[in-house]
């Protein structure tokens, strides 16, 4: 049976890509990965002069650190030095400098590094943890964002208004609020005084972590001149080097990022996390490389976890159900440090109205500080935590007001041409085709039977949009070099880490250069002393950003050989093209491989010298046209680059004695432009929906008094091979973008974004009963059922 | 802590290895013999990263001493590919893109070659059992369970069961 | 909060050469040395933090003949210490004989774990979860103990004591497990219930066995164990023997069992869930054998 199911390029579209482009072509790294011989981070190998780090943590989630006694600890054989927030007094912060690398007076969350050990050996460094003795004063800690925003809560960072921010953020000072978005749009109040149907709903969505498989790791090597080298897993090089080396004050050209294979990051392993914590060890045994790597149980709660939220909705629409207005309050649990959340409040915030046409919109969206994990980014970056309750309450207001679920979307979805909530005018989307296509996938509108009479089936359909949440100037860049036999190598700063970036980065220079795809080679592992700038490798931006700078890098080392052999033919480049490693002419039908002109030149006629050189081909691509924000209503020119839209539909079937949810099939159906590698783009929105699911229905950390209960897979669930539904069609949509590299954006993380709401709304289409809050577990809906009289 | 001297063929290969009591076969296979292609995702026998064939069968060598694994035979992922030629299982695996990351597929390998070597023709949900103690983040599994499925059928066109 | 190591602490590996050495080293070392033998709860533990007292780890699976499975259609099945549960799920003699086991053993973890978790050494660990321990007492197993005053027997149904507290004294390691004969005609099931459909520990686990019985009134006789519901497994004997089985007496068969257990509330589930799915899963499982008992088919 056929799971997948893409459009063929109509056949009118302009421009029908060159090949390999849209083709499904094998990845290039997936020999190196199924041999093992792959490298990540912690397969490097540095040698016996390597020195072990562990993390000595707060056990509390508020305190005043008084006193730290490590003499016991440093007096241990084997152990080199023992590092605290004495040596790292700077602050660190990608969009809000509000930590340091190890606390100084105090920390704010359990996991909290207090103190870094480095010894010969990780057991060594692992005792000498119980060695290092610390005093502390145990503070009132926030435990809800609710009532961090109370005005007699306790302030968890007083310094607020003096940190460094970026100008897109809205620290509230003398609060627990280091960002709040507003939207005001419209007349709320009046448009929901004359609605024909309101509903209002709150949800609550627990936070969860990414779960990469490979746990996080950072070597770090200071030389004797103070000159860093740091090596890990990381979707982020150039921030870490440009963060790390500002708080530290370095300078960026002294601190060099090595980043091998990543296995997997979906946000943990974006900006800093525990990579600066090697460094700061590292400057205290100069010449020495130290290793840090986290346990999985470190894993789960002390690097990033994805923010939990507690959100109220508001929805009107009027008789035709037409959507009128939207009235929403999201309170995000941030954690103890917000440097990156504070964005996700932002992006939330102007997506607030979902991917729906919405002429009255009135949203707050508040990062509230807590004394909880740091919230980090996470595949969605904060459209998932939303549009869980944002997608339920619109099937809420559908049913309301008597329409169909899908029906009502369809109606009411962003168009060309649409005023959006922050007044951009929205640029064409299939968005209209997703929905439709997802619905059908999944046969909307029939209702199969139940595979057993204590089975009830339902099916729930979602849309989502979703745009890169980024600095309005993250920028890319790209190098391209040939070597002697005409191949090329392909410089870039983005990171593999699974989506398959580097094959469609390949495809993208080898059609606009005209070699085939397998003369391109990547320069791998990305260093940041010789690769070329990348922003960060989130946000579903490397296809459409750092594409277009590779497809300029390609364009310009073309340029750089047409010319030369132009003049060696004394034709005009015009005339000329590569098409398979050779330049040929149109016009003379001349004929010339690449081989050696690309690196030598060529020869003058009669031996009389030379012309040309070595092409090396460079490009860089940043967008400048993203405009601020009125931080009273949200509104502005441009609030982003573009959005990628789609839906995914689901079918459940629910067993009505125990409550356990299955998921029989899902349907996904984005559009992301263009699709480089077709197959590629089918296999994240699989890997996207079973994420998904699997946060649907098993996935929270379970947060007492500011303490994760279950940081291990024994207690942290996450789906097997053995929950994974066998059919799942993805569905390609194709609606260009101006400006992306054949029409290409994102879609990394779109894949995960409606999966939620998708299932609570297919549980409440099975059951009639509305699941509450994510995950839906079986006890959930089970104890749910019993409470709605369902079931005993 | 003790040391041991121990014995153990490893990919064919016999190696002469002092180990502490504590030290896991896996630790052994990574930090003494290089062989990195195994890889520690939880250290606790739940994700199954980690999992080389020990006398034959799979186990999640994270929880396997290395003294335990004296005069025993050990092979691991770096040991299915013969003389630049993939086993039907790797091939499969890139066929089918079942292979994102990269992290979890050497501990899948091994578990889908331990499969086919005892179950050379599976159902689905044979697969799924059998891969239900590998943990992936990135492919959804179902590219996985296709990919197996594939690769039996190439080995049974073969007329070979792949096990060595 | 626990905090895991990120490998195992320091300890001797010791491999005794005898069973006699190896009860002897256990005795004389009671808090310090501790037996072991798949090694996937014992390292697991160890690495957790527990049993910090802990100096050595004696390896007692290769001692003699125990990696061995034997049947005699007299006195029934022995199972060595060392067998793996992989063992276990495939052995034709325990497929054909005690179904019922094959099926609980093939439910613990994954296939990689089940290569090394032994059947005796699951039994010793004598966690409520464990799949495989209703199998065991519903068959009537009993162990094989060596100790240092030699052999004896310890019936398993006064051998938990409580989460990871077993009747063994230091110096003891068991041999084996033989089970009797099971009664002609038996029919067995497990159900067992976790987070995920497979390899989660149990969350709630129903092992049921029933077999025909002349003197009952009803002419059958179940009996039922519980796990996950208590500190040790909840056994309940002889259900179902008043005449008529009907699908209202499968019911209040499942109301007993469930007011027979006292589940607590922890990360993994609620006490009130979890009785109510004791009665759901123990109504499933005593229908499906007795379903198996009326068509003569053993289920699974």
């Amino acid at each position: 049976m056929d799971t997948v199911e893409t459009t063929t390029p109509r056949p009118h579209q302009e421009n029908a890509a060159p090949r390999p482009v849209g083709e499904s072509v094998t990845r290039l790294d997936a020999h190196e990965k199924v041999t093992g011989e792959a490298l990540f981070a912690d397969d490097l190998q540095f040698g016996p002069n390597m020195l072990y780090a562990r993390i000595k943590r707060s056990p509390h989630p508020h305190a005043r650190i008084l006193k730290i006694d490590a003499s016991q600890a440093l007096a241990l054989p084997g152990v080199k030095t023992v590092v605290t927030g004495q040596s790292t007094p700077g602050f660190i912060g990608l969009y809000l400098k509000d930590r340091h690398i190890f606390c100084t007076d105090r920390a704010r969350f359990v996991g909290d590094p207090v103190a870094g050990v480095a010894a010969v050996t990780e057991e060594i460094a692992e005792r000498a943890l119980d060695l290092i003795h610390v005093e502390y004063e145990v503070l009132p800690p926030v435990l809800d964002p609710e009532d961090g925003v109370r005005p007699d809560a306790e302030l968890l960072h007083p310094e607020l208004d003096s940190y460094e921010v970026a100008n897109f953020i809205f620290p509230q000072p003398g609060t627990n609020i280091p960002n709040l978005f507003k939207i005001r749009k419209g007349d709320v109040d009046k448009a929901l005084s004359e609605a024909a149907a309101v509903v209002h709903h709150s949800f609550r969505v627990p936070h969860v972590q990414h779960v990469p498989i490979e746990p996080h790791v950072a070597i770090a090597k200071v030389d004797e001149r103070g000159r860093v080298t740091l090596w890990g897993s990381s979707q982020s090089p150039f921030a870490q080097r440009n963060l790390i080396a500002s708080a530290l004050g370095i300078s960026q050209a002294d601190l060099e990022v090595v980043a091998p294979y990543v296995g997997g990051g979906f946000g943990c392993k974006a900006g800093v996390s525990m990579e600066a914590l090697a460094v700061a060890i590292a400057m205290q045994v100069r010449g020495r490389p130290v290793k840090l790597r986290l346990t999985r149980e470190e894993e789960f709660y002390t690097t990033f976890v994805r923010q939990g939220l507690v959100a109220h909705f508001t929805m009107a629409c009027d008789a035709e159900g037409n959507l009128t207005a939207m009235d929403n309050k999201f309170y995000w649990d941030g954690g103890a440090y917000a440097e990156y959340g504070v964005n996700m409040t932002r992006g939330a915030g102007y997506s607030s109205s979902g991917p729906y046409d919405v002429p009255n919109v009135r949203t707050d969206s508040f990062c509230v500080y807590t004394n909880h994990p740091v919230g980090g980014p996470m595949r969605g970056f904060g459209q998932p935590e939303m549009q869980c309750g944002l997608e339920q309450c619109i099937n809420r207001l559908a049913l309301e007001i008597g329409m169909d679920p899908m029906e009502f979307r369809r109606r009411n979805c962003v168009k060309e041409g649409s005023n959006l909530v922050t007044g951009m005018k929205m640029h064409a989307t299939g968005i209209g085709e997703c929905i439709e296509k997802a619905a059908e996938a999944i046969g909307w509108g029939h209702k199969d039977p139940p595979s057993a009479p204590h089975k009830r089936r339902g099916k729930g359909i979602a849309a989502m949009w979703k745009a890169p949440a980024m600095s309005p100037n993250a920028g890319s860049s790209a190098w391209i070099e040939m070597s002697e036999d005409g191949k090329c190598t392909l410089g870039l700063g983005g990171q593999e880490i699974g989506q398959g970036t580097f094959t469609v980065m390949a495809q993208m220079a080898a059609a606009t250069l005209g070699i085939p795809y397998d003369w391109v080679r990547i320069a791998s592992p990305v260093d940041t002393k010789y690769s070329p700038y990348e922003w960060q490798t989130v946000a579903s931006r490397l296809t459409w950003s750092m594409g277009n700078a590779v497809v300029a890098a390609a364009k310009d080392a073309r340029r750089q050989i047409l010319e030369l052999v132009a003049r060696s033919w004394e034709e005009t480049p015009e005339d000329l093209d590569i098409v398979n490693g050779n330049v040929i002419s149109a016009k003379s039908g001349r004929s010339s491989s690449l081989k050696g002109l690309v690196v030598y030149g060529l020869a003058k006629p009669g031996d009389q010298g030379w012309i040309g050189g070595p092409i090396l081909g460079r490009g860089s691509f940043m967008p400048t046209y993203v405009t601020g924000l009125d931080p009273e209503t949200g509104q502005g020119e441009r609030a982003v680059v573009h959005y990628t839209t789609g839906a995914q539909a689901v079918e459940v079937e629910v067993d009505l004695e125990t409550g356990r949810v299955q998921v029989l099939r899902g349907a996904s159906a984005f559009d992301m432009g263009k699709a480089i590698n077709p197959d590629l783009v089918n296999v994240q929105m699989e890997g996207g929906l079973v994420q998904g699911i699997s946060t649907a229905l098993f996935e929270s950390l379970q947060l007492q008094d500011g303490v994760v209960r279950n940081p291990s897979f024994v207690d942290y669930r996450i789906a097997t091979s053995a929950d994974a539904p066998r059919d799942m069609q993805s569905i390609i949509v194709e609606v260009p973008q101006d400006d992306g590299p054949f029409g290409a954006r994102g879609v990394g993380e779109h894949s995960m974004v409606p999966t939620m709401p998708a299932i609570a709304n297919a549980i409440h289409d099975a059951l009639g009963i509305h699941p509450g809050a994510p995950p839906f577990t079986a006890e959930k809906v089970y104890l749910a059922m019993v409470d709605a009289g369902l079931v005993k | 802590m003790a040391h041991h001297k121990i014995s153990v063929t490893v990919n064919g290969s016999v190696e002469s290895v002092d180990v502490p009591s504590n030290m896991t076969l896996l630790t052994m296979l990574r930090e003494k013999l290089g062989l990195t292609g195994t890889k520690n995702g939880c250290t606790a026998g739940e994700c199954g990263a980690c999992t080389v064939f020990l006398d034959g069968e799979p186990v999640n060598s994270c929880l396997v001493l290395a003294v335990e694994c004296d005069g025993a035979e050990v092979r691991t992922v770096e040991s299915l590919a013969r003389n630049g030629q993939l086993d039907p299982i790797q091939q499969s695996v890139i066929d089918h893109n079942a292979v994102q990351c990269g992290f979890c597929t050497p501990g899948v390998l091994i578990s889908a070659r331990a499969l086919l070597d005892r179950n050379p023709d599976p159902s689905e949900e044979e697969i799924r059992d059998a891969l239900v103690g590998n943990l992936c983040r990135c492919t959804g599994y179902v590219r996985i369970l296709d990919a197996v499925k594939d690769a039996a059928r190439v080995g049974a066109a073969a007329g070979n069961g792949g096990s060595r | 909060m626990r905090e895991a190591h990120p490998g195992l602490p320091d300890f001797d590996y010791v491999r005794p050469a005898s069973l006699e050495e190896a009860s002897r080293f256990l005795a004389e070392n009671p808090q310090t040395a501790r037996p072991f033998m798949g090694g996937t709860d014992t390292f697991v533990r160890l690495r957790d933090g527990f049993w910090k007292e802990t100096r050595y780890l004696v390896d007692v699976k290769n001692l003699d003949g125990r990696a061995e499975i034997t049947f005699d259609p007299q006195n029934g099945l022995t199972v060595g210490a060392a067998v793996s549960m992989n063992q276990v799920v495939a052995d034709p003699r325990i497929r054909s004989h005690y179904p019922l086991l094959a099926q609980a053993a093939h439910r613990v973890a994954s296939y990689q774990l089940r290569t090394r978790a032994t059947l005796v050494g699951n039994l010793c660990n004598a966690s409520p979860a464990g799949d495989t321990l209703g199998a065991c007492l519903l068959f009537g197993g009993i162990l094989r103990v060596h100790g240092v005053e030699g052999y004896r027997d310890q019936p398993l149904g006064s051998f938990f004591q409580g989460p990871g507290r077993t009747a063994l004294k230091p110096g003891d390691i068991v041999t084996s497990i033989r089970f009797p004969l099971p009664v002609p005609g038996s029919v067995g099931h497990y159900e067992k219930l976790g987070r995920n459909v497979l390899s989660d520990l149990a969350i709630v686990g129903v092992t049921v066995l029933g077999h025909p019985d002349s003197s009952a009134a009803s002419g059958y006789r179940f009996h039922l164990a519980l796990a996950s519901v208590g500190p040790v497994p909840v056994v309940l004997s002889d259900l179902l023997t008043q005449a008529p089985l009907t699908p209202e007496a499968l019911d209040e068969a499942a109301e007993r069992a469930m007011e027979g257990c006292h589940p607590i509330d922890d990360v993994r589930g609620s006490a009130r869930y979890r009785k109510l799915m004791v009665r759901n899963l123990s109504r499933r499982a005593l229908a499906l054998v007795w379903e198996g008992l009326q068509s003569g088919h053993r289920c699974e």
